[in-house]
């Protein structure tokens, strides 16, 4: 029997229903959406792809995901680098710059400690870290605190107590983010956990 | 607490089920595997959120199902409480991927998670092979304590929840640092275990103080209940077997636990605090990790205990008559009962599955007697002569062939 579609239709539909989130349906559409529209977005697609593989690395200072390296966020002279915001996802970089509160640098670690998924301390870009950490107190610009921004859940918290017992004793200020409701919530609306975090972490007026 | 109205679809052998419960004892009659157990068994589940005895959700969902375009099983029951009415549903569906069923939570048709449908209808069931509890292996028993503390407790079933994530974590951690050939004294051992050894010791004082707590007002309840049903003149005892110092049974006391010399407490013990729990769980976890690393796994903590059953200082499990063993199990039970609504201010609704047929005249009529304290029982049998005349004239009779269920019966 013959192969019911052309062999390059069915090839970018089986690339497609690669992808995070997008199943067999959608990937025939975006396929056929291709097909029909303009070249120029096809080509457009393609040499972005491209790009993204050959053009993006690794920045060595915060190892977040560049196109040059050291990262701009790395390289701009108005950013603090004595204080190092640790994040697990460079997606998590991209949350914290939109609030637009942070004049410092980041660290992402690519994940978070998980013995269930065997992801421990040495799977992740703690040994970086604490390279960048030691190099930095023979500089005039010594780090003095790592705001460790891992995810409020149980993989999340055990990544921020290893980082405390390790960072602590090189006389670093190690802070947490707060944990509470969120803006524009209702009060009764709140988790009892939730809840507990927040009259726990109350702050003074 | 009232269950008004139970509807099911594709739970088990019942394709489609709408039943109505206008009075406060129903009696269920029906030959074996028609489905009357189903039944209870769909009302426990609305209570728990758990199955009582199924160990994978696909195997609540009926094989009718596959003929809905969109295989699905379905609880929904209507209840009622001090004039207000809750209705309350567990959604099954089938997973985009693999061939699991993945859990729903709708309480008055707003989609919530499976912890809040605690405490909303509380349920005590009792089957015949609840004999287990005093036979069968410590989970059974753990098992117990927990689906009876989850439903009184909200706190209890977020900390277990918790404590059996962290456990999963630890028991993980503790492999790999095996497999990895690591010594005790290492500090990189100490620096990993140290956020699981704290969470685990935070959470694990928690369960454990809950359940001693409950332990001491449970045990009063199923010493007395036990006296009516036997009317013996030895006392049920029931002890707590931890895998730790909890501190308040005393050096002796432990090493003769330990040693399995049980003999019945000749005070009753206060309870411990959580706090002083978990310093020393934790300190035990950091004195035994050579253990701990040899084998792999956490060894001690509320995932180990046990409890064990005495008549006056004979252990029940392993010298008591099966008849004895039944009776403390349905003492624990009747006891259970009590101890909720003593605990909540309202009566659980009690599900008893073919118990009458396995008890003498006297234990049916102590039995009868706890159906009058709730406001809520209902009953299965295989037979209509399990129950006096008396008792069917009050009771609401319904009868279940092949996953149906129709009125009436023998009156």
């Amino acid at each position: 029997m013959a192969e019911p579609l052309a062999q390059p239709v069915s090839n970018l539909i089986q690339a497609f229903s690669r992808l995070p989130g997008i199943g067999p349906k959608t990937a025939s559409r975006l396929a056929y959406f291709l097909l029909r529209a303009d070249d120029e977005i096809a080509l457009n697609l393609a040499r972005a792809l491209e790009e993204l593989k050959a053009r993006t690395l690794f920045c060595s200072v915060c190892l977040n995901i560049a196109d040059q390296d050291p990262c701009r966020l790395c390289a701009d002279p108005q950013r603090d680098p004595t204080v190092i915001c640790v994040v697990e996802e460079p997606l998590d970089v991209q949350a914290i710059e939109r609030t637009r509160e942070f004049r410092g640098v980041y660290h992402v670690l690519h994940g978070a400690i998980s013995p269930v998924e065997g992801i421990g301390p040495e799977d992740l870009k703690v040994r970086e870290l604490m390279a960048r950490v030691r190099r930095s107190l023979e500089t005039e610009t010594p780090v003095q605190e790592l705001i460790v921004a891992t995810n409020p859940n149980l993989e999340g918290e055990a990544t921020a107590m290893y980082l405390a017992r390790l960072f602590k004793p090189l006389g670093l200020r190690v802070t947490r983010l707060a944990r509470g409701l969120p803006t524009g919530g209702d009060l009764e609306y709140a988790d009892e956990s939730t809840l507990a975090n927040a009259l726990t972490g109350r702050s003074e007026l | 607490m009232f269950l008004r109205r139970l509807w099911l679809d594709h739970f088990r052998n019942y394709r489609s089920l709408d039943l109505t419960f206008p009075q406060p004892w129903t009696l269920l009659q029906g030959g074996n595997a028609q489905g009357k157990t189903n039944l209870l068994e769909a009302i426990h589940y609305l209570a728990t959120s758990k199955s009582s005895h199924a160990r994978v959700e696909r195997e609540v969902v009926g094989w009718s199902a596959s003929e809905e375009p969109i295989p699905h099983a379905r609880i929904r029951g209507q209840v009622e409480r001090a004039g207000q009415v809750t209705e309350l549903e567990i959604l099954f569906t089938r997973r985009a991927q693999g061939n699991g069923f993945t859990k729903q939570v709708r309480i008055n048709g707003v989609a919530r998670r499976s912890l809040d449908l605690l405490g909303l209808l509380r349920a005590v069931l009792f089957m015949p092979q609840d004999i287990e509890l005093v036979t069968g292996s410590p989970s059974i028993r753990r098992r117990y304590l927990d689906v009876a503390l989850c439903q009184i407790d909200r706190e209890y079933c977020r900390h277990l929840a918790r404590y059996q994530k962290v456990l999963a974590h630890r028991n993980s951690l503790l492999r790999q640092l095996r497999e990895g050939g690591a010594r005790p004294g290492e500090p990189r051992v100490a620096a990993e275990l140290g956020f699981w050894d704290e969470q685990l010791a935070e959470h694990g004082a928690h369960v454990l103080a809950r359940r001693y707590a409950f332990l001491a007002r449970l045990e009063p309840l199923a010493a007395a209940q036990h006296h009516l049903l036997s009317g013996c003149q030895e006392r049920l005892h029931i002890l707590y077997l931890p895998t730790f110092d909890p501190g308040h049974l005393g050096p002796q006391g432990l090493q003769e636990l330990r040693a399995g010399h049980y003999r019945a407490p000749r005070a009753p013990l206060s309870p411990p605090v959580p706090a002083e729990l978990a310093g020393r769980l934790q300190a035990h976890l950091e004195t035994h990790r050579a253990r701990e690393l040899a084998a792999g796994a956490t060894l001690a903590g509320p995932h180990r205990d046990d409890l064990v059953f005495l008549l006056d200082d004979r252990e029940l499990r392993a010298y008591g008559s099966r008849g004895q063993q039944r009776t403390a199990a349905l003492a624990l039970k009747l006891a259970e009962v009590r101890a909720m609504a003593a605990e909540t201010g309202d009566t659980p609704v009690l599900l008893l599955d073919d118990v009458m047929s396995e008890l003498d005249a006297r234990r049916r009529e102590m039995v009868l007697e706890a159906l009058s304290e709730v406001d809520q029982a209902i009953l299965t049998a295989t037979d209509w002569e399990d129950f006096t005349p008396g008792f069917r004239a009050q009771a609401y009779r319904l009868q279940v062939v092949a996953g149906q269920v129709r009125a009436g019966g023998k009156d």
